[in-house]
């Protein structure tokens, strides 16, 4: 058979990383528990809050979404998706990703590894495809654990859009993925490369938010990521943005290729 | 029919020189030793034969085939042993082997008898392994599926001479299946005990390629020689030097004559012994300028 269509390093990959798969798993179950069984304890709070204005702070830097924050829906958007998801989940599977090729060329396995028949260019790609299920599991996950919660609270919130929202979810995190997976070709220590990331989506997060205060600077914001993936339009509205979608995918695709063009072309050398 | 076969390989890394012009080949079923002290550039040499590093100019075929351009074809046949072998640490060996066998894609012919060769303990995570089990496994992977040609860089660096011995004998009988070895070490005598042919590389260049029993047939004792007399005055062979007051030469015959040739003067100080790797490496630098 082909070893093209066999995937051997994808299920290596798979399994090197259940570990860190199972513990952000329940770390984001917990999560979502916590913000969306909190909701009721805070409820009144947030009410009174809304009503003498003091949710304009916020708004100014997380955006409309924020003046929302005392119904169910703004409040788990903004707490859980907005911050969680979006930037501790983009962090730390830009940093689990932007260490797919460094640790291997860092410690030395990438000699053994490229020993075998198979090209650099499928190494590349192997891995990140290896990386799609920690994603897929996350992301199930916790939209359960949402959907659990939110029926044993007896809130309000549509499940079609908790989808949605899941789903154009993948688009940013494949797009956090295949970022990630450019740094690691390039940067060779797996501790600089993730940092590398870090910084690259902090970077991105603050652009994008200096564009939503600053009216002027409005086209900077093009440059995040996150401009792509707003997840209260979803939540909320039901709205899903196609084109948004598209550009993450985009920005996959393009940073794979790049990614595996520059791997093929690069030295591998060992100190 | 050669199987390796370069033309002026030449690696920089950037302004650095890695290995300069060489220019040799590698016969079928031979065990060829390639030489050199540390840093002279064996390393550079394979990993641009087996495509890790791209050359700066020149070409190199392997199997016929280009390293630039086929080089995943020429993985099919061609193992590898790293110098600096490094594995994965939190797989068994068991797992190890077996994500190696399936990047392979073929059957395994030599695994069992390699399991039992060189003994690892395949239940246990590799990164308890010691330098020497870790050794073992790297040789293992290489050997599993009986490979053409087998590239190995210093690998018997952390073996005991117990498993040298059956390391070199394995060697041999793979040879003798018509197999290709090409390995590189800075130690004279596995070089000796094993390989056929020799290339030896010292700077990054090319300095002696020839049969192993053409070495042997260079090499005799080294004698030096302290002596109270105006040392011009000794009567040495040819290629007698004279440094620092000490006397040098090379005793291609019967050290016997010598000796008794040293009772005709007064000596203060004497000292004969073997060849060591180091004294070719000057043999052929001092050959070359």
């Amino acid at each position: 058979m082909n070893n093209f269509l066999r995937f051997r390093i994808t299920f290596q990959t798979i399994k090197d990383h259940q570990r860190v798969t199972i513990i952000i798993t329940l770390l984001f179950i917990a999560m979502a528990a916590m913000y969306c069984g909190m909701y009721p304890a805070f409820k009144d709070v947030l009410a009174d809050m809304a009503e003498s204005g003091g949710m304009e702070a916020f708004s100014s830097f997380f955006g409309p979404a924020a003046a929302d924050m005392a119904t169910y829906v703004g409040f788990v958007n903004l707490e859980l998706y907005q911050i969680f998801w979006m930037v501790i989940l983009g962090i730390l599977i830009g940093f689990v990703s932007a260490s797919l090729i460094s640790k291997e060329i860092e410690g030395k396995t990438i000699d053994l590894l490229m020993s075998n028949p198979i090209s650099r260019k499928q190494i590349v790609f192997e891995k990140f495809l290896g990386l799609i299920p920690l994603v897929l599991i996350i992301n199930f996950a916790t939209m359960l654990t949402v959907v659990g919660v939110t029926v044993a609270i007896g809130e309000d919130l549509s499940f079609y859009n908790l989808f949605l929202t899941h789903l154009a979810s993948i688009a940013y995190f494949l797009a956090i993925i295949s970022i990630g997976l450019l740094i690691s070709v390039i940067i060779d220590e797996k501790m600089k490369a993730s940092i590398f990331f870090i910084v690259i989506l902090m970077g991105m997060y603050v652009l994008e938010s200096i564009s939503k205060i600053i009216p002027d600077y409005e086209s900077i914001g093009y440059v995040s990521i996150t401009h792509y993936f707003v997840s209260y339009d979803t939540l909320k509205l039901g709205k899903f943005d196609i084109a948004g979608a598209l550009v993450l995918i985009c920005i996959t695709v393009v940073c794979l290729i790049i990614s595996m063009i520059y791997f093929e072309h690069r030295d591998i050398e060992v100190t | 029919m050669n199987v390796i076969e370069t033309n002026n390989l030449t690696k920089y890394y950037g302004k650095i020189k890695g290995v300069e012009d060489l220019t040799f080949s590698v016969k079928k079923g031979e065990i060829f030793g390639f030489l050199g002290p540390n840093g002279a550039g064996k390393t550079t040499t394979i990993r641009t034969l087996l495509g890790y590093l791209y050359p700066t100019r020149g070409t190199a075929n392997i199997f016929g085939k280009n390293i630039e351009e086929n080089i995943v074809e020429i993985k099919r046949e061609v193992a590898y042993i790293p110098g600096d072998l490094n594995l994965y640490g939190h797989l068994t060996g068991k797992q190890f082997l077996d994500y190696f066998a399936s990047l392979r894609n073929r059957e395994m012919v030599l695994l069992d008898e390699l399991l039992t060769t060189f003994e690892v303990p395949l239940e246990r995570k590799i990164k308890g392994y010691s330098k020497g089990m870790k050794q073992k496994i790297g040789i293992i992977q290489a050997f599993m599926d009986d490979p053409d040609m087998v590239i190995m860089d210093e690998p018997t660096a952390g073996l005991d001479p117990l498993l040298q011995q059956k390391f070199y004998d394995f060697l041999k009988k793979q040879k003798k299946k018509g197999k290709t070895l090409f390995f590189s070490s800075h130690i004279l005598s596995e070089v000796d005990k094993v390989c056929d042919r020799v290339g030896i590389i010292r700077n990054g260049n090319l300095v002696a390629l020839e049969d192993v029993d053409n070495l042997k047939v260079k090499r005799g004792k080294i004698i030096r020689l302290r002596i109270k007399e105006k040392p011009e005055n000794f009567k040495g062979p040819k290629d007698m030097k004279i440094k620092d007051g000490w006397i040098h030469f090379i005793a291609k015959d019967d050290i016997d004559k010598w000796i008794k040739k040293f009772s005709k003067y007064t000596i203060i100080d004497c000292e004969i012994h073997d060849f060591s790797l180091e004294d070719i490496f000057i043999h052929y630098y001092e050959g070359e300028t």
